[in-house]
């Protein structure tokens, strides 16, 4: 089954799993930082994948993606995707200390374990929602960071979606940390391998 | 000011005489260029797979290696190009996310894209002159018709031509 083919009433239901995983995400992100998060009303909607990154900014554009893979009932990719200077807002936020007496390199490397560990726990969050919504077992991976061009990121969720045809199936979901100096955005993005579309879907019974 | 010429994911594209053939923010994909020096044709494909037979269809032969090859060398072709003086160049194919233990194939499908592309660019015979792939960071691509350099842009790496 490719995406095309997927029905409106199963759109709704894709819809309604990404609006419960973001306000999980939420909550635990708030809970990880001590802000207020707000979260917007989540997209569902399929979409050519040679315009997944174009939803999300020019193909240049620095950001941060952090990417957890669930094997077993669900072979799924989550990604949470975060503007490059707002990952660093949001790491130094997290680390309770002055990192300016160490090395660059050194400081790199907490941030980065930060940031680890703030995907860790927003798309553990969006997990839990879905293993409560379809009673799977959904064991993750460790999260892998990376900082890069939108562009090059995005090829990872145009060639997954792009295996099985040129539809893609786009859950855009926001966040906003707010109560900082400059209030920080990300979305998660959930890549199935082909085929996991079906088997979530039939779980959700639509 | 030459023309400058966006070859969008899976897009291919052919130019004579001028031009800039461009494609930002590669990460897993391949910019691929074929040009023929002495009639100033040239060609770029922005390749995303490796095997369309894996694809339950093909709406852009530029999406998959085996099918962007040939069609991107008919385009060259009909533009007047000759197969004997033709060489490639190429770029891209990284693995962005790595995550330790775990071989999906989708991670690494980047490895698995720059192998297709030169398998089957050596089926047609095109030699390839200079290649910039693999690694886990972004590149952009700028091939100049003028001066046949491809230009790669990679992140907190600089730019080099090849």
């Amino acid at each position: 089954m490719g995406w095309g083919e997927i029905t409106s009433l199963q759109l709704d239901a894709v819809r309604e799993v990404g609006n419960i995983g973001t306000g999980n995400a939420a909550t635990a992100l708030s809970q990880m930082t001590g802000r207020t998060v707000d979260i917007g009303v989540p997209e569902a909607k399929i979409i050519p994948i040679y315009e997944i990154s174009e939803h999300y900014g020019s193909p240049e554009d620095l950001v941060c993606a952090v990417l957890i893979r669930t094997e077993g009932d669900l072979p799924c990719n989550f990604i949470f995707l975060i503007r490059e200077e707002d990952s660093r807002s949001l790491a130094d936020l997290l680390i309770p200390m002055d990192l300016s007496s160490m090395d660059e390199d050194m400081q790199a490397q907490m941030r980065e374990s930060a940031l680890g560990e703030v995907g860790n726990v927003v798309l553990g969050a969006f997990l839990n929602a879905i293993s409560m919504l379809t009673g799977y077992v959904l064991p993750a991976s460790v999260p892998s960071v990376a900082h890069d061009m939108l562009g090059a990121i995005m090829d990872v969720v145009a060639s997954i979606f792009g295996v099985l045809g040129d539809a893609a199936l786009l859950v855009k979901t926001s966040l906003r940390v707010k109560d900082m100096e400059h209030e920080v955005g990300g979305s998660v993005i959930m890549v199935p391998d082909p085929g996991a579309l079906e088997s979530l879907l039939q779980r959700l019974g639509v | 000011m030459a023309d400058t010429i966006h070859v969008g994911m899976a897009d291919l594209v052919a130019i004579k005489k001028t031009g800039i053939l461009v494609t930002l923010g590669l990460g897993s994909c391949i910019g691929l260029v074929l040009f023929d020096q002495e009639k100033k044709i040239a060609g770029m494909a922005h390749i995303m797979l490796p095997d369309s037979r894996e694809s339950a269809s093909v709406v852009k032969p530029g999406k998959f290696a085996d099918t962007a090859v040939p069609k991107l060398l008919d385009e060259m072709k009909a533009l007047g190009a000759g197969k004997a003086g033709l060489k490639a160049k190429l770029a891209g194919g990284a693995q962005m996310f790595n995550i330790p233990g775990k071989s999906s194939s989708f991670l690494a499908v980047g490895a698995r894209n720059a192998e297709a592309t030169k398998e089957w660019l050596k089926k047609f015979g095109i030699p390839v002159v200079a290649e910039d792939t693999g690694g886990n960071k972004g590149r952009s691509v700028e091939f100049n018709m003028l001066t046949l350099m491809l230009t790669v842009k990679t992140l907190g790496m600089g730019t080099k031509e090849i």
